[in-house]
């Protein structure tokens, strides 16, 4: 039996937990970051020069900065698809299925309704699209609910088979043969673009994601909805005996994270290439993975990691030149990161001491 | 096979022993001899130290000071290995057994050296061999997982002889068996040491089986030996007596208000329930119940009958393939609106695993019930963080749950504590079906008391309560009629008056031997 | 495949099955590799990674040294050294071997592709194959029963691993490690051990998987060479219930099924070729459906898999 503590009157502001997050995650960066400079030290270049070259890469001119944001706009909602089902205990790893059946709602949507104004046009193909990443996603929620079939391995498989009917379609039926260059289905309607935002040479699309994560986490943290996630992500039983609609929530989790990875292979659509095809697929889900777990599960770090991550992509292209080095050290050091994080988290509860320590 | 029957069992002794866990000395100087080819029973409540003295004498802990002597000569056990080098054994509460694998694949598991390459068919002629010397026999190529908890049970005990240990502990070895298959194992047990075979120690709190199958008994309080004797000296109150040191100290509830609950219809009605058990073979047959305002029904009966997937359908947790349940007259189906309309509350047992989130706040999991609904929540969709923390403050006070800040994870709480959260949680609303399932399991006796207190309280406002426990006592003690629930039946009913123990106990075991039949 | 237009129906079904034996053999061996891993309780999602570092591994070695068995050999050494890595990672109390899978999936994809650019145009000595099918002077069938001794390998190893588990030592040792961690500790087994060498096993494998892709079929290192097989494999391993022989019946079915698209290309067929390549997955999910149920866990997955829970 534990010692009781007497009831105090005052709580802390902030929290042990988030502060204890934050400098795992200091510590867990800066640990790849000396491995991954190590590996570079191996190959004969100059760590510290490639560091410096990441940054500027990153950050370090307006031209790498809107890269970095146009590299990170598409992740800020791909990472949702497997951070709202990871809030009621699910593990999704659909993104990247979700994205192109996306993208393909998207083109359908708008080559099918390119009568229409420019702006309706736009905004109904976006939708579409979400609908679609929804629907794609929900069906694997269902599939959990309903039959009990592991989400992760049914996202997975559905990937795949996302990605062969997007080649099927796009390499025949809804194909546009007058693109010689590569296969991609007709076009949707110019008025439908979207463009970037004025002043800046990134899209909107940025504009929408960061709305998007805002919306989600005053929904997660101040809305009865929210809480009922957590108490599920919490404890399935728990949320059984207080009556929770658990079916609902599955189904509702699941079509919303599909939607926002549909959202963002829409965008991909709408702002970027203007048709769908191969394009769509270039991990933009798996990145999205990687964000949500590094956030923890947190919409308003996905931001940030979203943005981390964003740099060391766009530095690739800079890396690539300056130092001969492939475009695969970016992957390597997400890679990295990844897997530091990973670890680090065995140090959770351990790190700081706790007022209510066992 | 290290089976080496011609091994007498041991004489251990165990002189001044100590054991601290930070601040607590879960044993202060204890000294204890078990004499060899007996039962040696080891008595006490939670936390009195008897888990911890094993413990120790198996390795599994390292004692601070003291000696572990075997016939005379001293031992040093530092770990679980030196202990079976010994020839010491446990059988712990939960089956250790792999319930994929077959009986003779459990077997050989725990054999210090494998043949690299296994060939079965001498493995199972061996098998079959040693279990024909044995007072109990079990089919090797049966898989563990189709076998009924006694033969587990039985299994347990027959590997360690298998192993060729003579020493054995038996920690709470009848607490997942029916009367009828405690008593053959024990029986068996104590066969075995008459023979010469063994020295066992025997872990229990069931007086009944001390003073049946135990020749010495050691009796634990706050991790001191406070008695020991012969069990011929004994009897059930003067162990009682030694266990609590006064008579017993449980407060009887309050006399109860004459409730018109005769009048009245049932306010909960199961009506023949079937459902089946995590293995797919059903586990609850036929269930009809019902329960009217002011009164409470007890449902008695060992455990694994049937009563924990009753509770679970009841909280929304299992599925019933058939039947119907009303509450209040109305079909009910565990929405959150229902649960809140009809004021049922739910007091399951393990709370940390079935009832609340560990990883929420203390102030969070008291939110649970009314999260949706002023005053913390606005048009029930907006939720209001800055409400939690009085609503929850008030509830910490009212209920007296000892914790530094109701923004602590629920999990770093005691058990108790977690206890008094759910409880505040469930109660302090109005209640008009209460559902509890072994409230006062794990408890102190101040906090039992408590609980019971509140449940009478809750009686007397005229809900109707249902009380699902293994403890027979607890049942007889609260209920105003009396179920007993056996091989997942409603075999048996009477009310308070006319409650016999003994007629009781029978019908708890009796439908499991038609079944069995 | 040249020639089989004049064998009409039965070039196909020639092409389907020389293709079934050829595009099974690295799923053979990814998805036994992946049973040992998930029989000891952990489930190997970066086992995708570990195929493209293999195959890399493979075809650079075998491309700097000359011979395809040391690049076979480079490629189980560098497929067991990522199943360390996964292994080491894993072993830390509560992390999960999910997260880390991806992660290792990605790390290593990005270092395969890091390392590899070298090799991607340059061409190396492949591995020999066992002409079997010299008894025909139908150039068609002779190609069509040239099969690596991998897959003769694969077939050896199924059974020898499906008779290892129920008749010795380590096999029983690595069931109880991944169906109850509590009996394995009880009795004294380090479970962490067992496992890590459970995941380099299977990486090992995984690896060899890999570099039969880069050095016998299709045989050249490029960015695009895996088509997600070792992310199939573990739905393979499900799909066969955790049992070797049922991973090579399995494989030689997925194998079969992404075989029928470039064999009916052949005699004309050439639309829905994406669709036959989406045959073995949602085959695989339909299966999963098929065996699935809300309230039981899947029969024979092992009890201390956390995809099974």
């Amino acid at each position: 039996m534990r010692e009781p503590y007497p009831a105090s009157q005052q709580d802390p502001g902030f929290s042990i937990e988030a502060l204890e997050s934050l400098l795992l995650a200091l510590l867990a960066i800066t640990a790849a970051a000396l491995l991954f400079g190590a590996f570079l030290a191996l190959q004969g270049h100059d760590a510290l020069a490639v560091y410096r070259t990441l940054y500027l890469g990153a950050f370090g001119t307006r031209f790498s900065l809107e890269s970095t944001l146009t590299q990170a706009a598409p992740l800020l909602l791909t990472a949702l698809c497997t951070l709202i089902p990871a809030r009621i205990g699910l593990l999704v790893i659909g993104a990247e299925g979700a994205v192109v059946m996306g993208g393909l709602g998207a083109a359908l949507a708008g080559v099918a309704l390119s009568d229409a104004p420019g702006a309706i046009g736009t905004v109904l193909t976006i939708a579409t699209g979400a609908l679609a990443g929804g629907l794609w996603i929900g069906a694997a929620g269902a599939l959990k609910h309903f039959r009990g079939v592991n989400e992760t391995i049914s996202t997975l498989l559905l990937n795949y088979i996302a990605i062969a009917l997007l080649n099927h379609l796009v390499s025949g039926p809804i194909r546009d043969f007058s693109q010689t260059l590569k296969a991609q289905s007709w076009s949707i309607p110019k008025s439908f673009m979207i463009g970037n935002i004025p002043g800046y040479s990134v899209h909107w699309g940025l504009l929408i994601g960061l709305v998007v994560c805002a919306v989600l986490h005053l929904v997660l943290r101040h809305t009865t909805l929210g809480f009922a996630m957590d108490i599920l992500g919490g404890n399935r039983r728990a949320a059984q005996m207080t009556g929770l609609p658990i079916g609902r929530l599955v189904l509702f989790a699941c079509f919303l994270g599909g939607a926002a990875a549909g959202l963002a292979g829409a965008i991909e659509v709408v702002a970027v290439h203007g048709a769908a095809s191969e394009s769509l697929v270039v991990g933009l889900g798996y990145a999205g993975i990687l964000v949500a777990f590094l956030a923890r599960q947190n919409p308003l770090a996905v931001v940030v990691v979203a943005l981390v991550l964003g740099g060391i992509s766009a530095s690739g292209g800079l890396l690539q030149r300056r130092f001969d080095i492939p475009h695969a050290a970016t992957t390597v050091l997400q890679g990295l990161i990844f897997l530091s994080v990973l670890a680090s988290g065995t140090f959770r509860g351990r790190l700081l001491p706790r007022r209510n320590a066992p | 096979m290290n089976n080496n029957r011609t091994t007498a069992p041991p004489d251990i002794e165990v002189i001044d022993l100590c054991k601290r866990f930070g601040a607590v000395r879960a044993l202060d100087r204890v000294s204890v001899k078990f004499r060899a080819g007996r039962i040696h029973a080891l008595l006490g409540e939670n936390g009195a130290g008897k888990s911890t003295l094993v413990k120790c004498l198996m390795g599994y802990y390292r004692a601070d000071a003291g000696q572990v002597m075997l016939d005379g000569q001293q031992q040093a056990v530092l770990h679980a290995r030196d202990a079976h080098a010994l020839g010491l054994g446990m059988v712990y509460q939960h089956f250790t057994l792999v319930p994929q694998m077959t009986v003779a694949e459990n077997f050989l598991l725990g054999r210090r050296r494998l043949p690299a390459i296994i060939d079965w068919r001498v493995e199972h002629r061996a098998l079959d061999e040693f279990m024909a010397s044995m007072p109990f026999r079990l089919d090797p190529r049966r898989m563990v997982a189709t076998l009924a908890a006694g033969e587990k049970q039985k299994l347990e005990i027959l590997k360690q002889l298998y192993l060729g240990r003579r020493f054995i502990v038996l920690d709470e070895p009848t607490s997942v068996l029916t009367p009828t298959e405690a008593d053959e194992v024990l029986t068996e047990v104590r066969r075995l040491t008459d023979a010469g075979l063994l020295t066992v120690v025997l872990i229990t709190h069931k007086l009944r089986e001390v003073m049946r199958f135990a020749q010495d008994v050691s009796v634990l309080r706050g991790g001191k030996v406070v008695a020991h004797t012969p069990v011929a000296a004994a009897s059930e109150p003067s162990l009682a007596k030694m266990m609590f040191g006064a008579p017993s100290s449980v407060e009887k509830p309050e006399p109860s208000r004459k409730s018109a609950s005769a009048t009245h219809d049932p306010y909960l009605e199961l009506e023949r329930i079937h459902a089946l058990g995590d293995r797919g073979t059903p586990a609850v047959i036929g269930v009809s119940i019902g329960v009217r305002p002011g009164e409470i029904v007890g449902i008695a009966g060992v455990s694994g009958n049937g009563q924990k997937e009753l509770v679970q359908i009841l909280a929304g947790q299992r599925e019933a393939h058939s039947g119907s349940m009303r509450v209040g007259g109305h079909a009910f189906h565990g929405t959150r609106r229902e649960l809140e309309r009809w004021g049922l509350s739910l007091l399951i047992e393990e709370p940390l695993v079935n009832a609340a989130v560990p990883s929420m706040s203390v102030a969070e999991n008291l939110a649970l019930r009314q999260f949706d609904r002023p005053p913390l929540a606005i048009a029930g969709w907006v939720l209001k963080r800055r409400a939690l923390r009085p609503f929850a403050r008030a509830l910490i006070a009212r209920y007296g749950i000892r914790v530094g800040s109701a923004s602590a994870p629920l999990q770093t709480l005691s058990g108790g504590n977690i206890q008094r959260t759910v409880l505040a949680r469930e109660l302090a609303r109005a209640v008009r079906l209460l559902i509890m399932q072994n409230p006062c399991f794990g408890l102190d006796v101040a906090a039992a008391t408590e609980i019971r207190r509140q449940i009478m309280r809750v009686r007397n406002d005229g809900a109707a309560v249902l009380l699902i426990s293994e403890d027979l006592d607890e049942v007889l003690d609260l209920s105003d009629r009396v179920l007993v629930m056996a091989g997942g039946r409603i075999s048996y009913e009477t009310d308070r008056a006319g409650a016999d123990r003994y007629e009781i106990g029978r019908h708890m075991t009796q439908a499991l031997a038609r079944l069995s039949a | 495949m040249t020639g089989t237009f004049d064998l009409g129906w039965w070039g196909v079904l020639l092409a389907v099955v020389a293709g079934a034996i050829r595009v099974s053999t690295p799923y053979l061996l990814v998805s036994l590799g992946e049973t040992l891993t998930e029989k000891s309780g952990r489930v190997n999602l970066g086992l995708e990674g570990t195929l493209v570092f293999g195959a890399m591994s493979a075809f650079a070695t075998c491309y700097l040294t000359g011979s395809p068995w040391l690049g076979m050999l480079a490629a189980g050494v560098a497929g067991s050294a990522l199943g360390l890595l996964h292994a080491a990672i894993c072993n830390l109390p509560r992390v999960n071997d999910v997260a880390v899978g991806i992660a290792l999936f990605i790390f290593g994809i990005g270092l395969a592709f890091f390392l590899g650019k070298p090799f991607i145009e340059p061409r190396a000595p492949m591995l020999p194959g066992l002409p079997l099918g010299n008894w025909s002077s139908n150039p068609a069938v002779r190609s069509a029963f040239e099969v690596s001794p991998m897959f003769f390998f694969g077939i050896v190893l199924a059974i020898v691993l499906e008779w290892s588990l129920k008749h010795t030592r380590w096999g029983l040792i690595l069931r109880i490690a991944g169906e109850s961690a509590d009996a394995a500790r009880a009795i004294g087994l380090r479970i962490n051990r067992i496992r890590t060498l459970a995941t380099m096993a299977g990486g090992f494998l995984s690896g060899l998987g890999g570099g039969f892709l880069s050095l016998y079929y299709p045989g050249n290192w490029n960015e695009g060479l895996s088509s997600g097989q070792g992310l199939m494999a573990i739905a393979l391993v499900i799909f066969a219930r955790w049992s070797p022989m049922r991973c090579f019946y399995a494989s030689l079915l997925f194998g079969g099924t992404a075989a029928i698209g470039p064999a009916v290309q052949t005699i004309g067929i050439t639309e829905g070729y994406y669709l036959f390549y989406a045959a073995p997955y949602v085959l695989t999910l339909g299966l999963l459906i098929y065996s699935s149920s809300p309230t039981r866990t899947l029969a024979g997955a092992p009890a201390e898999l956390s995809i099974s829970r």
